[in-house]
């Protein structure tokens, strides 16, 4: 039983990152139906730019103290800009042109983002694993055999609270109307006086942010990245998208902690390397069931 | 057009060593390119020199252009030829690749001025590499391959389809079964009665894991699992979690540090394993980047490696000396065998030459005196081969990382 608990940990956190990866997944497929490729190095861009933050305030190792709260919020917000950022200029560049394009055209430049985005950061870094400094100390909660480490607590706070922040954002203000308004017929949101690509580029910032922030939680929680990281963690998140059902923010979240408990328990009751197919399973099962996703599909049809 | 002259050179000699290529291996009274008119003979050299697989795959490759190198200086052929290396990287994005591999081969096998090869580092490399110098008959000798597969028995058949009753791959390390036995018997010695074992699912790694678990059984050690991970994994939590669970002894680990070692030898400490010993293969051998991997906890590591010790033998000492005056580093653990792979081939090439009378020597001579040797001095011992290419002179050594990135060899052993 405690070992089952312990995995329980193990699977909420892993499934956090998932969960904050496939909300940026989820609301740009939401708004341009596009199946945002890039958005897994975006992720892995989110920890080499923390690492990057690190670096420029001398951070090396444990940070203790009302200085920790500093250095971590400085970090994150600092990745989250600079992740935001990129996702903007990356659909003002590849994205926006192609908007009536047939819907292979994006779907390949994504595909195109990707790899540019990984070369990139393997010129940067090198294509080796590069250590992210251990900022968070480690008073671990034991709540009797099972173990919980603060990194933990971290990921799975995260992502549970920057969903329902998101979700305040895109119910109940009037941006987030016009993001909705956007995703659901956009001729007609541009007739009702709603700029489309402002609003567009509000998503992508806001995705690629959140990308940013699950950057910054996988490095202090891994305390390693490597440039490909993404390709993975990316392909996963998407899995959890569609699994919760792409477009719905709620779904995204329950895909990705869904994910993360089926591979950590995979792991515990049969084998590491049968997560995925495991995983794959439950994909290919809940879509022949629920076609649309656990959830149901996309912002429009909940509107 | 500015090339067009230096091309035609190329082209000249290319053409004139193809021809004699042909024309030996049909009859032997063939004319051929003039004597003495020189030209240029290549070694290729194909190893992971990036990424991850760098830190232990650029000595190796300096081992090789160091007999290169010294060749060159020592009068090779007389002055007749020219030596040169061909260095070609066989990871893609940092990790050693199999497909790279078979293309770098093919490369090879495409410039007739390359009449043999160093390399390839890792077995599974090997695997898609033996199908094709089999086939076009280029010898190669890797100085690290530790694959039972590649040399014997059915899988080592499987890859020689071609022409079943040549060997073109020699290797101047020993096998798997031997280093994993020796590191069974190691894990005795050291006390630890009940190990978890995880591999990465690759030919090598796979491979040393299964003799490792064969021979620890035999000799009366408790196996309590046996996982393996997938590539580019990056959370082992879970996994380790349940490795705990079991409370090993120590944790085997069957791979190399890019794939997965450095990784999960880290997150070994996040789930409070910090005080379990770690026992690899050669495959984590390269201490900088499993430090750099691994952090704190590449501390009570074990590793071995298939090859004797450079830095403590006294044959290799004045190769260690030139290695650090031409690299100003450190040897690692592949480089004085790759530096014999390449000095076997070199006198190979020099006996085909001499016996051609100072002609462009064929890949077939070339591999006919390659799997002649023996007994010859090189830095890790005298060296020959046996029937399918495997070391007469087998080596192991086994070391221990300590915190702070240093080592310490616990033992160097000569398997007969």
């Amino acid at each position: 039983m405690d070992l089952f608990l312990q995995q329980l940990v193990n699977g909420l956190s892993l499934g956090g990152i998932y969960a904050l990866i496939a909300l940026g997944y989820t609301m740009i497929y939401g708004i341009i139906e596009l199946i945002n490729f890039a958005h897994g190095d975006v992720y892995t861009l989110g920890t080499f730019f923390s690492l990057a933050i690190l670096t420029l305030l001398g951070v090396t190792g444990i940070v203790t103290g009302p200085l920790l709260v500093v250095v971590v919020i400085v970090t994150m917000l600092g990745a989250m800009i600079l992740c935001g950022l990129t996702g903007v200029v990356i659909e003002r560049l590849a994205y926006r042109r192609l908007r009536n394009a047939p819907r292979l055209a994006p779907l390949i430049t994504a595909i195109g983002m990707s790899f540019i985005l990984e070369n990139l950061m393997q010129y940067w870094h090198g294509p080796s694993p590069i250590p992210f400094p251990q900022v968070i100390p480690n008073p671990d909660v034991h709540l009797g055999a099972v173990t919980i480490a603060t990194k933990q607590i971290l990921v799975v706070v995260l992502a549970i609270g920057l969903m329902i922040v998101l979700r305040a954002f895109v119910y109940r203000t009037k941006l987030g109307q016009a993001m909705r308004a956007t995703a659901q017929d956009r001729d007609a949101a541009q007739l009702m006086g709603i700029d489309i690509n402002t609003t567009i580029a509000l998503t992508f910032l806001i995705g690629s942010a959140l990308a940013g922030a699950a950057g910054f939680v996988s490095g202090v929680y891994y305390g390693s990245t490597w440039f490909f990281n993404g390709f993975g963690a990316g392909l996963k998140a998407f899995t959890a998208a569609v699994l919760g059902g792409i477009g719905n923010l709620t779904g995204a979240m329950l895909g990705g902690f869904l994910i993360g408990l089926i591979e950590a328990m995979t792991t515990q009751l049969i084998s590491d390397q049968w997560s995925n197919v495991v995983v794959f399973s439950v994909l290919v099962l809940v879509l022949i069931f629920r076609p649309s996703g656990l959830l149901g599909e996309s912002l429009p049809a909940k509107v | 057009m500015r090339l067009t002259p230096l091309l035609r050179v190329c082209l000249a000699v290319a053409l004139g060593a193809l021809l004699s290529a042909c024309s030996s291996s049909t009859t032997s009274t063939a004319t051929s390119t003039a004597p003495g008119s020189g030209g240029t003979i290549e070694i290729g050299v194909d190893l992971p020199i990036s990424g991850a697989d760098a830190a232990i795959g650029v000595p190796t490759q300096n081992g090789a252009v160091l007999a290169i190198e010294e060749a060159n200086k020592n009068g090779f052929t007389g002055g007749v030829f020219k030596l040169e290396s061909s260095l070609l990287d066989d990871a893609v994005q940092g990790v050693h690749d199999p497909a790279a591999g078979a293309q770098n081969v093919k490369t090879f096998i495409a410039d007739s001025a390359v009449l043999a090869m160093v390399g390839p580092f890792n077995s599974n490399v090997a695997k898609s590499e033996i199908p094709l110098t089999d086939d076009a008959g280029l010898a190669q000798i890797s100085p690290s391959n530790t694959n039972d597969g590649l040399t014997v028995g059915p899988d080592a058949k499987n890859l020689r389809t071609a022409h079943p009753d040549t060997n073109t791959y020699f290797r101047v390390c020993t096998k798997d079964s031997r280093q994993g036995g020796a590191l069974a018997q190691f894990a005795q010695k050291l006390g630890f009665k009940k190990v978890f074992i995880i591999d990465d699912n690759e030919t090598y790694g796979k491979g040393l894991a299964d003799t490792f678990e064969a021979a620890y059984k035999g000799l009366g050690g408790t196996v309590l699992g046996h996982e393996h991970i997938t590539a580019n994994q990056q959370d082992f939590k879970a996994l380790l979690t349940k490795v705990q669970s079991t409370a090993p002894d120590a944790v085997f680990f069957g791979g190399n540090t890019s794939t997965g070692g450095g990784l999960l030898r880290r997150q070994m400490g996040d789930v409070g394993m910090s005080a379990t010993p770690f026992v690899g293969g050669d495959g984590i051998s390269d201490t900088a980047e499993f430090v750099k991997e691994a952090g704190a906890m590449a501390n009570n590591v074990y590793y071995s490696f298939a090859a004797p010790d450079a830095d403590k033998l006294p044959s290799a000492k004045a190769f260690v000396q030139a290695y650090k005056a031409r690299f100003n580093s450190d040897v690692g653990p592949y480089s004085a065998p790759a530096f014999a792979a390449a000095q076997i081939i070199i006198a190979a090439i020099e006996k085909a030459v001499k016996d051609d009378g100072g002609k462009m020597p064929t890949r077939a001579d070339v591999l006919k005196n390659i799997a002649a040797t023996n007994d010859f001095p090189t830095p890790i011992g005298k060296i020959g081969f046996d029937a399918n290419g495997d070391t007469t002179a087998p080596m192991l050594t086994l070391k221990k990382m300590l915190a702070g990135g240093k080592t310490e060899t616990v033992a160097q052993i000569t398997l007969k």
